[in-house]
């Protein structure tokens, strides 16, 4: 993939050397060391402030310290995890679960759906190839939130037949996130695809293996490292997604963890700060940590033209 | 290493030909399977009014059926899944979304005409005159109640909530003593209620249907049952919905979709019927809707604009500060994009959070400072300021990856050119860098653009679109709203009715919005090619 993060060709060097004097070169220097040290700080705060409210005991937004006071035991440290975990009223571990089931199931699916799609755009060449390219490039133009009437009004009629693919069903909320699959995914799959060369598919075929054969066995492990960013891409944007769900779902133990998230905190935000910092910190991070550690690979994403959703 | 590979799994004839019957007969199984799922749910679809949903999914099931039968069109095979999906799930809905526009389409309107005669026929009355029965009421361990039914003609009936009621003998079925009505004191585990109890018993039972849904029976009065019938009515040879109870007649009128009786009065449901161009003449004729409409409108591209403008410059800036080697840029860089890999929803409630008027940490830093407690969520102008801020923090280590990346794929000897030309560091930002940059990223920040034209999250979640425009009710409509948070009001919104009609119309103001900004965005990419070419 893109190693534009490690190169170091064609660095600027406009602001160190066209200035041969050395005061301005050192109030360039300050300047930016000054600049640099703001953005940190206007960056990272919000996330230090979020992980020290969730150790704070005292649990309320007023009185939150940098540093928790007022910490006798380690058990004071936990509190709103404690809190946040034994109320009823919230049923954290069940939002995470819906999250969890939607996305990996999403996920396995429109990655399903789309390898095999891309992978015959990529490979084979056929009539009507190219203007269905485009059509699914328009497609990815109109986001499907556009027609979320449109969408939920579908839901609520299919689901007078089909119950599990109806409102308020994780399964009508899956069936119009695949909905979206093709057009998000194919263009990059069909991107991954098109650096394996065909020379190995072609010797497979004379061989005598049919195109199923050699996508299964051939191609498809080449290219498994890769897929596992579009699957991580995908799960986030769907484990994100927050518009469609609070549409269809409308039970409280139905919910995904940001459409409870969003409604734990309409209800009485200052006093529950703490345990909001709490939830915050176990939903955040592991999926912070999964894209920092696949960073050089999203960006080359990116760079391709992808908008974080 | 692809040579030894294929050995391995293409070796003799006949598993081939075993694995190509297989792949057959699995192909037929599961074709059948989609169609047979396709055909009933489209017949039902059609029989209850939703005519065209019914038939797009016939006509999908059967593509996909012809894609993968006819033989030259294999290389369809392949991907018939996620065309099927995206045609009924991305293309039909953008025509579903016009259709609706031209429909009244809202709460109290929300069915077909079959489906609202449906919904109202399960609201059951017992009805007058009809069979009559003699009950005896029965209970068992778990507390259930059943009655003995007995008609004038003398037949006997068993009759439980949500089964089918069943014929009973007197004097013979369950376990006697038998009482003088030939009703037995148990049976089937229930046994009679007599006297005290049965009384007692009567306040519970009144409100239960027995018997199926189809055919359900009740209690009457205190010695009477009778079958219980549809409030509803409809007489489809005349065209009317009677009620029931007191005989009315309530005609359909197909200009509003509501049935109205001789008073005046509407059935409980109406039922959506094609309006013409009355949501779209709504928006531009109606002072109440307009008014707030240009502001949102107005504020939506402000947003976008200034969303991207900021943190296209911040990133920009960044990424050059930072544009070196060594690993101290390399851990300034990777801290810098945690806000990226923080779920947007978290990040945006933090920050809610952090603004709070009461007790917030940057609001009650600010007064502790300056003595002014800044309204972000009561005042219009620091509520947008707010949420761009937001916008900055969140979207701004997007463009510092971008720009990281297109810098360093700028040549270096191209500067050197100019430095032999005695250009400056000023000189060589306007003229080299920033053009050089705006090729790979030009494209990126109209698609950015497009993404916070459509920026329902930040909206919502920030200030739910407030502070309130004065004088929007119905639903309120805010300061910060956006199109799509405005469409989503009047949809789905709190304080109004859902009018998908009015929604729908709304949404297509964006999606020629969103069709523009990709045309011009396209338009861009190609330019930006060239000048690409020309470097």
């Amino acid at each position: 993939m893109s190693s534009l993060i490690t190169s170091d060709a064609g660095r600027l060097s406009a602001t160190r050397d066209s200035d041969p004097r050395n005061y301005v070169r050192g109030i360039f220097t300050l300047a930016r060391v000054i600049v640099i040290g703001l953005a940190l700080v206007f960056t990272l705060f919000p996330v230090v402030w979020i992980i020290s409210a969730s150790f704070n005991p005292t649990g309320s937004m007023a009185t939150q310290t940098l540093i928790p006071t007022n910490v006798k035991s380690s058990a004071d440290l936990f509190i709103n995890f404690t809190k946040l975990l034994n109320n009823p009223q919230v049923p954290f571990w069940n939002w995470i679960g819906n999250s969890l089931v939607v996305s990996v199931i999403t996920t396995v699916l429109s990655l399903g759906i789309t390898i095999l799609a891309a992978y015959s755009f990529s490979r084979f060449r056929f009539r009507g190839r190219r203007s269905l390219l485009v059509t699914i490039l328009l497609v990815q133009v109109f986001p499907n939130i556009l027609a979320m009437v449109a969408l939920y009004l579908m839901v609520l009629q299919i689901g007078q037949y089909i119950p599990f693919l109806g409102l308020n069903q994780h399964g009508g909320l899956i069936m119009v996130y695949l909905g979206g699959a093709m057009g998000v995914n194919t263009w990059l799959v069909k991107g991954f695809f098109d650096t394996i060369p065909k020379d190995i598919d072609e010797s497979a075929l004379v061989d005598g293996a049919t195109h199923w054969q050699t996508f299964w066995y051939l191609v498809f492990p080449l290219v498994r490292p890769i897929l596992a960013v579009a699957a991580m891409l995908a799960f986030v944007g769907t484990f994100n997604e927050f518009i469609l769900a609070r549409i269809l779902l409308s039970d409280r133990q139905n919910w995904t963890l940001m459409v409870g998230l969003f409604n734990f905190v309409s209800a009485k935000f200052t006093d529950d700060w703490g345990v909001f910092a709490a939830g915050s910190l176990i939903a955040a991070t592991p999926i912070v940590i999964l894209y920092l550690s696949l960073q050089k690979y999203i960006v080359g994403g990116l760079t391709q033209g992808a908008v974080k959703g | 290493m692809a040579a030894v590979t294929t050995e391995k799994v293409y070796g003799p004839q006949e598993p081939r030909s075993f694995n190509f019957l297989f792949g057959i007969v699995v192909r037929l199984a599961v074709l059948g399977l989609v169609n047979a799922v396709a055909f009933w749910l489209g017949y039902n679809l059609w029989r209850d009014g939703n005519t065209a949903l019914g038939i797009v999914i016939v006509v999908i099931a059967l593509g996909v059926t012809v894609i993968n039968l006819w033989p030259s069109l294999w290389p369809l095979r392949w991907m018939s899944p996620g065309l099927a999906l995206m045609a009924l799930l991305a293309i039909y809905p953008i025509f579903y979304t016009v259709y609706v526009a031209f429909t009244n389409f809202s709460d109290g309107h929300r069915y077909t005409k079959a489906e609202a005669v449906a919904l109202m026929s399960r609201t059951k009355v017992l009805a007058e005159g009809g069979t009559s029965y003699q009950w005896q009421v029965y209970s068992n361990e778990a507390g259930e109640y059943a009655l003995w039914l007995t008609a004038e003609d003398g037949t006997t009936l068993f009759a439980r909530p949500g089964q089918p009621v069943e014929n009973v003998v007197a004097n013979e079925s369950g376990e006697g003593p038998y009482d003088e009505s030939g009703a037995p004191a148990t049976i089937d585990g229930f046994s009679l209620l007599t006297g005290g109890a049965r009384f007692q018993a009567l306040r519970d039972i009144q409100t239960i249907q027995f018997g199926t849904e189809e055919a359900p029976v009740g209690i009457k009065s205190r010695n009477e049952a009778g079958a219980f019938v549809s409030k509803w009515q409809f007489d489809a040879d005349r065209n009317v919905l009677i009620d029931v109870e007191n005989g009315t007649e309530y005609i359909p009128n197909e200009v509003t979709g509501d049935f109205v009786a001789a008073s005046g009065a509407t059935a409980p449901l109406g039922y959506w019927v094609p309006i013409g161009f009355q949501n779209f003449t709504r928006i531009f004729t109606s002072i109440a809707v307009s008014g707030p409409l240009i502001r949102v409108f107005l504020w939506t591209i402000a947003f976008a604009f200034l969303s991207v403008i900021t943190s296209f410059a911040v990133g920009l800036m960044m990424a050059l500060l930072l544009n070196g080697s060594g690993i101290r840029y390399k851990i300034i860089k990777s801290l810098l994009i945690i806000p990226y890999a923080v779920p947007g929803m978290i990040s945006i409630l933090i920050w809610r959070g952090m603004l709070n008027p009461n007790g917030g940490v940057i609001t009650s830093t600010i007064a502790n400072l300056t003595g002014y407690t800044v309204p972000w969520q009561t005042d219009a102008g620091w509520a947008k300021a707010g949420i761009l801020l937001v916008n900055l923090w969140l979207s701004y280590p997007y463009f510092m990856l971008i720009c990281s990346g297109a810098l360093q794929s700028i040549p270096s000897s191209i500067y050197e050119a100019a430095e032999v030309d005695g250009a400056n560091a000023w000189n060589k930002f306007w003229s080299l860098t920033l053009p050089l940059l705006l090729v790979a990223v030009g494209p990126l920040l109209i698609a950015s653009f497009t993404y916070n034209f459509n920026n329902y999250l930040l909206i919502e979640a920030m200030f739910q679109g407030g502070p309130t425009m004065i004088g929007t009710n119905a639903p309120p409509v805010g300061h910060t709203d956006n199109l799509i948070s405005y469409t989503f009001r009047f949809a789905f919104g709190a304080g109004g009715t859902r009018d998908f009609g009015f929604a729908s119309a709304i949404a297509i103001i964006i999606f020629i919005m969103v069709g523009l900004l990709t045309l011009l965005q396209f338009r861009f990419t190609k330019r930006w090619e060239e000048v690409g070419d020309n470097v």
